[in-house]
């Protein structure tokens, strides 16, 4: 088996777990059907794409869509690089600032005592709740007035609080027993070392699920390319694979969409295989008897 | 130690330990640690929201120059509610459907969850791919996947279900169910975070409860319910909310669709002071739903606090009773003593 998390596979096959495997089975080409679709997908020509009715699994598989992809995009203006090059950037800084600045109010928020902490949380739970579109155009102005039009920053800051992060994290810092920090308070510890020593080890696996979500968020956006960014050489990756797509909006674009999504989904699979490990390991050990 | 020996090195220590001290410091940490949070917060969230309803109370024009703004009051609201049909419509089966599917998708993921967290070989393997649909459904990829049917179970008829469902219920809550039925794929597929959450909640229970509990005689059933269920109540809601949350927020919702439209459609009426008035109503829809819910669910006292609390009660009341008795009968003890006086 490829992914085994940190042993947490059993050594020995038992007669007992044989009915559990059989209700998991079906469920489990449930689950996977997305996957298989998309990879399946982009391999077909283009008979395939358009037959009725439609097929699940590629018969004939080809690179035909590819092709015509990397072929469309040296017509255009800007190379192919520099959109990866604006993507990663993006990302990277984002799900960096974005994790640094939950952990930290969570941390806030669950363990230390001020005023005005649950007005604090009530305005997150609030912003929750409210359409993301419906803000577009307030956030639009300031980001103009900052200045900030045709800059990395505008890609960035209206990703970093990202509400959904911050009340999954916080839930998960709640659950640290409150011994342990006090133990370390009295051993002398200041905020910051529990924030750095015990926090944020303990925390991992909803540190691990975050990011997954604050990445894919950060990744599939388009809309900070669509209505903050003129210069067409700051745009993002994803900007530059919807466009492709609606420009040819035509029967032959249908392969190349389905290229282009399977080119937008690998990155997700890298990172979630990476963190997987984290992910599943959860919070087996609290650390305290 | 008396009190004379103090030095005044030591009395000044003491000083410093006053009362509140510790919360003081509490407080400038927790805002410290929350300061970057917060301006992050109040530019992007606070504020837009903020100018967002300042904007459905007008309407909003885009010209060459800028935006044209005319106060309109609450016209916008009333237009959205009672002279367009769309908005209601959508908002009543968008109602039903997220009632009906939420708590499919907490006791799928409960289920799925308790059975990853036994011992059966492959778990790795099995907690892989329940999560791995969690990385596509938020991105544009499932509006493809839907386009193409692969959301619906095509194994099962789901004619039958939904000709069946017409029958019996009225349109209003027909259309939503039977629309379950075609999407169950899809609900299937939102439930791999809430799994992950059930799952680390689950392996925090202490064994030794069940062990407990099994040299008592309890059943796996009962155990279920006594220990396993009141162990992870806090995390059904967090999974109840992140639920709502992403169904009401998620690119495929008909009513963002809705709202995107209107924002962007040209006409005199609509506009982007009709969006925010719709979108304002939706979100208060929303908030509304998941307080519904945490109404049903949290419930701050546990059962054994509760029980405590009755017990003290009964006990206050008993002792204020017998102290009547007491004083009574102290009472008719002096009138009998007098009596006998007399």
């Amino acid at each position: 088996m490829a992914y085994k998390g940190k042993r947490i596979n059993p050594q020995k096959f038992e007669r007992g777990h044989l009915k559990i495997i059989l209700i998991l089975l079906p469920l489990v080409i449930f689950m996977a059907m997305p996957i298989i679709f998309i990879a399946n997908h982009a391999f077909k020509p283009m008979d395939e794409l358009f037959a009725f009715p439609p097929t699940f699994f590629v018969r004939s598989p080809s690179m035909e869509n590819f092709t015509k992809l990397i072929k469309f995009s040296r017509t255009s203006g800007v190379p192919l690089s520099r959109y990866v090059f604006n993507s990663i950037i993006v990302t990277a800084l984002t799900v960096g600032f974005s994790l640094i600045f939950t952990t930290f109010a969570a941390f806030a928020l669950a363990k230390l005592k001020f005023k005005g902490r649950n007005l604090m949380m009530s305005i997150n739970q609030g912003a929750l709740m409210f359409v993301a579109t419906a803000v577009l155009i307030p956030r639009y102005l300031v980001i103009c007035n900052f200045g900030l039009i045709d800059t990395f920053w505008a890609h960035i800051f209206p990703l970093v609080a990202y509400p959904v992060a911050l009340f999954l994290v916080k839930q998960f810092v709640e659950q640290v027993p409150d011994a342990l920090i006090e133990a370390a308070y009295i051993d002398g510890a200041t905020d910051f070392t529990v924030y750095r020593k015990i926090i944020v080890p303990m925390i991992k696996p909803a540190i691990a699920t975050a990011s997954i979500l604050i990445f894919q968020q950060v990744w599939t956006n388009v809309e900070t390319s669509n209505y903050y960014i003129n210069d067409d050489s700051m745009k993002t990756l994803t900007f530059y694979m919807n466009s492709l797509v609606n420009a040819n909006n035509t029967v032959s674009g249908q392969g190349m969409a389905a290229a282009a999504s399977l080119i937008m989904f690998v990155p997700n699979l890298v990172l979630f295989v990476i963190l997987q490990n984290n992910v599943m390991n959860t919070m087996a050990h609290s650390g305290i008897k | 130690m008396s009190k004379k020996k103090l030095s005044k090195e030591e009395k000044k220590n003491l000083k410093k330990l006053k009362a509140g001290r510790l919360a003081k410091r509490d407080a400038v940490a927790g805002i410290l640690f929350i300061t970057p949070w917060i301006i992050g917060a109040l530019l992007f969230l606070a504020y837009p929201l903020i100018t967002s309803f300042r904007y459905a109370l007008h309407n909003i024009r885009m010209t060459g120059v800028g935006m044209r703004f005319r106060y309109v009051g609450y016209s916008n609201f009333t237009e959205i509610l009672f002279s367009q049909t769309e908005f209601t419509t959508e908002m009543i089966s968008y109602l039903v459907s997220t009632v009906i599917s939420v708590p499919i998708i907490v006791v799928f993921a409960l289920i799925i969850a308790i059975m990853l967290n036994q011992n059966v070989k492959g778990k790795g393997f099995f907690r892989l791919i329940f999560f791995l649909p969690v990385i596509i459904v938020s991105g544009p990829i499932l509006g493809m996947l839907n386009q193409e049917g692969a959301g619906s179970l095509t194994s099962i008829d789901t004619q039958a279900i939904t000709a069946t469902l017409e029958e019996t219920l009225p349109g209003a809550l027909a259309d939503p169910i039977s629309d379950l039925f075609e999407n169950m794929v899809t609900i299937l597929w939102y439930s791999g975070v809430q799994i992950l959450i059930f799952i680390s909640s689950l392996q925090k229970i202490d064994r030794s409860m069940y062990e407990a509990a099994k040299i008592d005689g309890g059943s796996g059933w009962e155990c279920f319910w006594k220990i396993t269920l009141p162990n992870i109540k806090p995390m059904i809601l967090l999974n109840i909310v992140y639920t709502i949350v992403f169904i009401s927020n998620n690119e495929q919702n008909s009513i963002i669709g809705l709202i995107q439209e209107s924002m962007f459609s040209g006409t005199q009426e609509k506009g982007y002071g009709y969006a925010s008035a719709m979108a304002w109503m939706y979100s208060v829809v929303v908030v509304l739903m998941v307080a519904l819910f945490a109404a049903l669910f949290m419930s701050k006292k546990d059962v054994y606090e509760k029980q405590v609390k009755k017990a003290k009660k009964a006990h206050k009341k008993e002792q204020k009773q017998l102290k009547q008795i007491e004083r009574r009968s102290a009472k008719n003890a002096k009138k009998n003593a007098k009596a006998a006086r007399g």
